[in-house]
């Protein structure tokens, strides 16, 4: 019995890890299950060490977590504020790992900086599930996994529903990018401007760095309108800086079709805006947090010997079509 | 100097030639941040949560984490209380640190240069960075406020320059576009895995400093011109050199405190050390260092450093909200400084 399963495994981690020192290792470490303490009704503590709470898709993250969680009698979950300080989260990581939780998640606020403490619990026999955002090294091996969405291929989505639906006789469009040098940023920026070359009448005349912060947004829109008064699209790499460029649309009396990204729910959220006609469209950016509390039950819960080590969740276009039905959700 | 002047600069530093009359809410104050950090300590062990009857605040793990934590803005309120005690202000300390862990990141990697070059052209870097805004502050007679408030801006900037909007990442190894693996040092412990090497960097930095502060004739100087510059001026002390000097303390405690995160955390980022400069002064204030000038101790300074630091772990060890934190925080600050006042007050009275 153990044998043909250990076979099988091998054969999986073969293809997996693609390297025969590692399926071996991978194969003793897998028969077991992932933490010895499993048990159906066992009391588990989870730590959750959020990047920087300041950031209201952050906030959403931990709401969402936090509700997942609830909902599992066995249950609970600590969430500790990085503050956008990788000192701050590297600390906090390691005073859960003082605490010795169950099971840690993760949504480090830079990959290299935070892999240390990661590493740190990963030795401590804690599994690691990070969550939007990765750490330096292979889920699976240097952490337990990741959940999470694709920036680019998000951005991408964004930049071939302009090329397509919004623009198709093309015109100017203009960009609003995150915090400069920060990796989503860089990735929506360029997964946009991929995705509208699909559409060569299209020319992205104007991109402005906004550092995911409304009024600077409005600021920055604003400029562009003065220097391109013809932009038809703005896309804004979060909802917030939507909302700023909004602000500056409105003020120069243009009709500017403007495009969101992350789709929170809320009165200020993007959601809301595509349902009142404010935006075109937002893509959600998806927080992986149901998949996270399903991922920690199977480890803590039903012993499981090996879990999936990456999971992409998928992008929702919400347009005009969908806005009002997922408003409510 | 005058012999009023050499009672002033020596009372903090050498508590047995203090002045008789001290009266004990003085005493108090001058120990505020040690008997605050001995106060959360108890309260650490009182409520740390326990696993097998172990205290878990208390675990060598635990205060290696602490110390670590603290280590970058200690190194900084180091520096700080120097510029404090002349009645300055340094606001560009947080900006240099991500100024100069960029610089590190960047000269190691792109710039293929060693180790000992690299440290050295950053702390020369700080130096500089800060003597000119000390030269600024008083060849111009400008608020150091407003000084230092550009000096972030610039140091923020030229930090994004260097780095061209990017994070440089560090990797170790031999050749090119790798640092060498001594350099990740700064991220790991000594001594049986115990201490960070981030800790020692700072407590050694404190040593020193502390000896510069309460030993040296400099030291004297800047408490001089704390207390009272236009009486140091007219009994010969170098004002101006003392208060560039003093600035260009705080951009080397910066570009050091740059070297250590860029070490510890492998990456160097413009964007890093946002905030420092409010928890260092935060910590010197905490120490008991007068924001008026001419009063404060380095020991406070890194009591109360320290203290934040443990403060922070034990509400997260037992799941306290961070709102919870900024508000004990608030309320420490606060009474730090009505503390001092009152002695103010009553010194004020006494002379």
């Amino acid at each position: 019995m153990k044998t043909t399963r250990q076979g099988t495994r091998n054969t999986l981690h073969a293809v997996l890890l693609a390297g025969a020192g590692l399926c071996i290792a991978g194969a003793a470490q897998a028969a077991d299950p992932m933490v010895k303490a499993c048990a159906k009704d066992g009391q588990f503590i989870i730590g959750f060490s959020q990047a920087n709470n300041a950031e209201p898709y952050r906030q959403h993250v931990n709401d969402e977590l936090t509700a997942a969680a609830k909902a599992v009698p066995g249950f609970t979950l600590q969430i500790a504020d990085g503050a956008g300080n990788v000192n701050t989260q590297t600390s906090q990581v390691d005073n859960f790992i003082t605490q010795k939780v169950d099971l840690l998640l993760i949504s480090p606020f830079e990959a290299a900086p935070l892999t240390p403490a990661v590493k740190r619990a990963m030795d401590a026999g804690i599994p690691v599930i990070e969550l939007d955002r990765k750490t330096v090294g292979d889920p699976g091996k240097d952490y337990t996994a990741f959940i999470g969405g694709d920036n680019y291929k998000i951005a991408l989505e964004a930049g071939k529903y302009t090329a397509k639906t919004l623009l198709p006789d093309g015109g100017e469009a203009a960009v609003l990018e995150g915090l400069p040098s920060s990796t989503p940023a860089v990735e929506r920026l360029n997964g946009f401007k991929d995705g509208v070359k699909g559409n060569a009448k299209i020319q992205v005349v104007a991109e402005q760095a906004a550092d995911w912060v409304p009024d600077k947004a409005q600021t920055a829109f604003a400029a562009m309108l003065q220097a391109h008064p013809d932009i038809k699209v703005l896309y804004a790499s979060n909802d917030m800086m939507a909302a700023g460029a909004l602000l500056a649309a409105k003020g120069a009396g243009k009709d500017v079709k403007i495009i969101g990204t992350d789709g929170l729910p809320g009165p200020a959220g993007g959601i809301e805006a595509v349902a009142k006609g404010d935006w075109a469209a937002t893509f959600t950016y998806p927080t992986g947090a149901k998949e996270a509390i399903e991922m920690s039950k199977k480890i803590l819960l039903d012993c499981s010997t090996s879990v999936e080590p990456t999971v992409t969740v998928e992008t929702t276009a919400i347009t005009a079509e969908n806005a009002k039905q997922l408003m409510g959700k | 100097m005058s012999e009023q002047k050499i009672s002033v600069a020596a009372s903090p530093a050498v508590p047995a030639a203090a002045p008789k009359h001290r009266d004990p809410l003085a005493l108090v104050v001058r120990f505020q941040s040690l008997i605050g950090l001995v106060v959360v300590a108890i309260g650490g062990i009182i409520f740390s949560p326990r696993r097998h009857g172990q205290i878990l605040f208390l675990d060598p793990d635990n205060i290696a984490n602490i110390v670590r934590a603290v280590s970058e803005t200690g190194i900084i309120a180091i520096g700080m209380t120097f510029v404090i005690i002349t009645a300055g202000i340094d606001l560009s300390v947080g900006a240099v640190l991500g100024l100069s862990s960029v610089v590190t990141a960047s000269m190691m990697i792109s710039g293929g240069f060693g180790l000992i070059p690299t440290i050295l052209a950053v702390l020369i870097m700080g130096i500089v960075f800060g003597a000119i805004q000390g030269t600024i502050s008083t060849r111009f007679r400008l608020e150091p406020f407003i000084v230092t408030l550009a000096g972030l801006q610039a140091a923020r900037g030229l930090a994004l320059v260097v780095s061209g909007n990017q994070y440089i990442n560090i990797s170790y190894g031999d050749g090119p576009g790798l640092a060498p693996p001594v350099f990740a040092i700064l991220g790991e412990r000594l001594f049986n895995n115990t201490v960070p090497v981030a800790t020692i960097v700072f407590i050694v930095f404190a040593a020193i400093a502390t000896i510069v502060l309460n030993t040296t004739r400099f030291g004297r100087y800047v408490f001089a011109v704390g207390g009272n510059e236009r009486a140091a001026r007219i009994s010969g002390v170098p004002v101006s050199t003392v208060k560039i000097s003093v600035y260009a303390i705080t951009g080397f405690a910066s570009a050091l405190a740059g070297i250590v995160h860029a070490g510890q955390f492998n990456f160097g980022s413009a964007n890093d050390g946002m905030g420092y400069e409010l928890t260092a002064i935060a910590a010197v204030v905490i120490g008991g260092t007068s924001l008026f000038g001419g009063a404060g101790s380095m020991v406070g300074t890194v009591a109360g450093t320290i203290m934040l630091g443990a403060l922070a772990n034990i509400l997260q060890l037992n799941n306290i909200t961070p709102a919870m934190q900024l508000l004990a925080t608030a309320a420490i600050i606060v009474l730090a400084a009505v503390l001092q006042s009152l002695v103010r007050r009553r010194e004020g009275l006494g002379r």
